[in-house]
């Protein structure tokens, strides 16, 4: 860690400021105690906000997944907060560390600029679209679409679970057994340089149609529930259009990073993302966005997984009973 | 190459560390992610300042007590805006640019310009794209672009 800091100037800078000025709002501060918290309990909300941010930026990346996944299902699920506020905070966790991560994937050579500029127009307008629905949906329903929103993501969360202890059926290297007229139109061939064989993959993508439409419904997905979208990017990108497995992961943060940067403006002008609770979030997410990325090959990952999917089941089971709870109005006895 | 025998494995590549000549990286690809990496930096540092000066000044648009407070108490968007003292309503569009001199303003600029880094990099990557001579992946990219102009009215 000593190292990557020397090694990334501005990442210490960042570093520093982020610990000076917690400091600063510690011994300075000019919050007032209220009936629900104290002047204190606010300063540990915030720098709580951070840590845990951090730790979700790592274990995110580690576990393959985005940050959102994590954050919007938790908060959702164990606190009162209103669900519009989380998911535009969700969307922020989601987004942040997948920008930090383009420039070194980019340069790497991982990601694919062409793909992920073809799938880009898909997941922006999917994610415009759903980030327009939830702000509809809170301003029409209320609390009874909040409950719903719990509801439908604790299916959501039983499904991404049950897709991550099936092993997901990835593919390093997939094979293609035909291509369709579009694909080979739109030459969507490249070629990376894998490590470990110490030799180019050339690929091409195909099934460029239903992989566009599946982004369609990935976009919306993420931009409603504010989720980002690496848990199903990935698998399009790899087993539908036959991407290599660290291409379509490198390409995945990019790419969400995109599609999430269009769904967050509807939440920022109508007021639904408040800057001074989403902000130790995306400091968080920057930084442990980058650390993560470095010591990734150090750390067994396949420990993070199950970890990952116990927190996704428990999650899963807290956001389905609320949701009857608060749609159906019949008490769940359940944590 | 031609020194191998036909049975002869080669492990040139892993004994003597000479490997196959790596592909070209994409300029636009690395364009692209750098104004994003800097970008994204840049409204990080801002982030950090309209930090400080919301929790140590008095300085802001909405109140952090009140609004962390409500927050906690499940108020909805509409509540807490409606609840905050001399604004009474949820705002519309660009509302931070309008108060950069608050604590609450310059926070929200620094995320914004972590999220609008994207733009312009969409475009920097779609002209070198073009200029490389894919001018049809430079042509999707365009649209990208548009689009996410579109997303911020």
């Amino acid at each position: 860690m000593p190292l990557l800091i020397k090694r990334i100037p501005e990442l210490s800078l960042l570093i520093f400021g982020t610990v000076a000025v917690y400091i600063s709002i510690g011994l300075l501060s000019e919050l007032n105690d209220t009936n629900i918290l104290t002047a204190d309990g606010a300063w540990a909300l915030v720098v709580g906000s951070f840590l845990m941010s951090f730790v979700i930026a790592i274990v995110a990346v580690i576990g393959g997944v985005g940050g959102g996944v994590l954050f919007t299902p938790v908060m959702l699920g164990f606190t009162s907060m209103d669900s519009l506020l989380v998911r535009s905070t969700g969307l922020v966790v989601a987004m942040f560390s997948g920008l930090v991560s383009s420039g070194p994937f980019m340069r790497k050579g991982l990601a694919d600029i062409r793909i992920v500029f073809y799938c880009a127009i898909p997941i922006i307008i999917g994610a415009m679209m759903g980030a327009q629905v939830a702000i509809s949906m809170a301003d029409s329903m209320g609390e009874a679409g909040d409950a719903l929103v719990r509801l439908l993501l604790g299916f959501i969360l039983v499904f991404i679970a049950v897709m991550f202890i099936m092993g997901g059926s990835k593919n390093e290297y997939p094979k293609r057994k035909f291509i369709d007229k579009i694909s080979e139109k739109m030459n969507l061939t490249s070629a990376y340089y894998e490590e470990s064989l110490g030799k180019n993959i050339y690929y091409q993508a195909v099934r460029v149609l239903p992989g566009g439409l599946l982004f369609l419904v990935v976009g919306f997905t993420g931009g409603f529930f504010g989720l980002g979208g690496g848990w199903a990017v990935v698998p399009v990108l790899n087993l539908v259009m036959t991407v290599p497995l660290k291409v379509s992961a490198a390409s995945s943060g990019v790419l969400l990073a995109m599609g999430n940067a269009a769904a967050i403006w509807p939440y920022i002008m109508k007021g639904a993302l408040i800057a001074s609770f989403a902000a130790p979030w995306m400091l968080g997410q920057v930084v442990g966005g980058i650390i993560g990325a470095h010591v990734l090959s150090k750390i067994n990952a396949g420990f993070v997984r199950n970890i990952l999917i116990v927190l996704l089941l428990m999650t899963s089971v807290k956001l389905i009973s609320r949701g009857i709870e608060g749609y159906f109005g019949i008490d769940v006895p359940i944590l | 190459m031609s020194d191998l025998k036909d049975d002869q494995p080669d492990n040139r590549a892993i004994e003597t560390g000479n490997t196959e000549k790596r592909p070209p990286v994409s300029y636009a690809g690395i364009v692209y992610g750098d104004i994003i990496y800097w970008g994204t930096l840049a409204g990080a540092f801002v982030v950090l300042l309209g930090s400080v000066i919301t929790f140590t000044t008095t300085n802001n648009y909405l109140d952090p007590s009140y609004m962390l407070s409500s927050l906690l108490d499940g108020k909805s968007v509409a509540e807490i805006w409606q609840g905050a003292e001399g604004i009474g309503a949820a705002p519309d569009g660009h509302w931070y640019l309008t108060v950069l001199g608050t604590g609450n303003g310059l926070t929200m600029l620094g995320i914004a310009m972590g999220v609008f880094s994207v733009t312009p990099a969409i475009f920097a990557s779609a002209y070198f794209l073009f200029t490389d001579g894919d001018k049809l992946f430079a042509t999707v990219a365009a649209v990208a672009g548009l689009i996410t102009i579109y997303a911020m009215f």
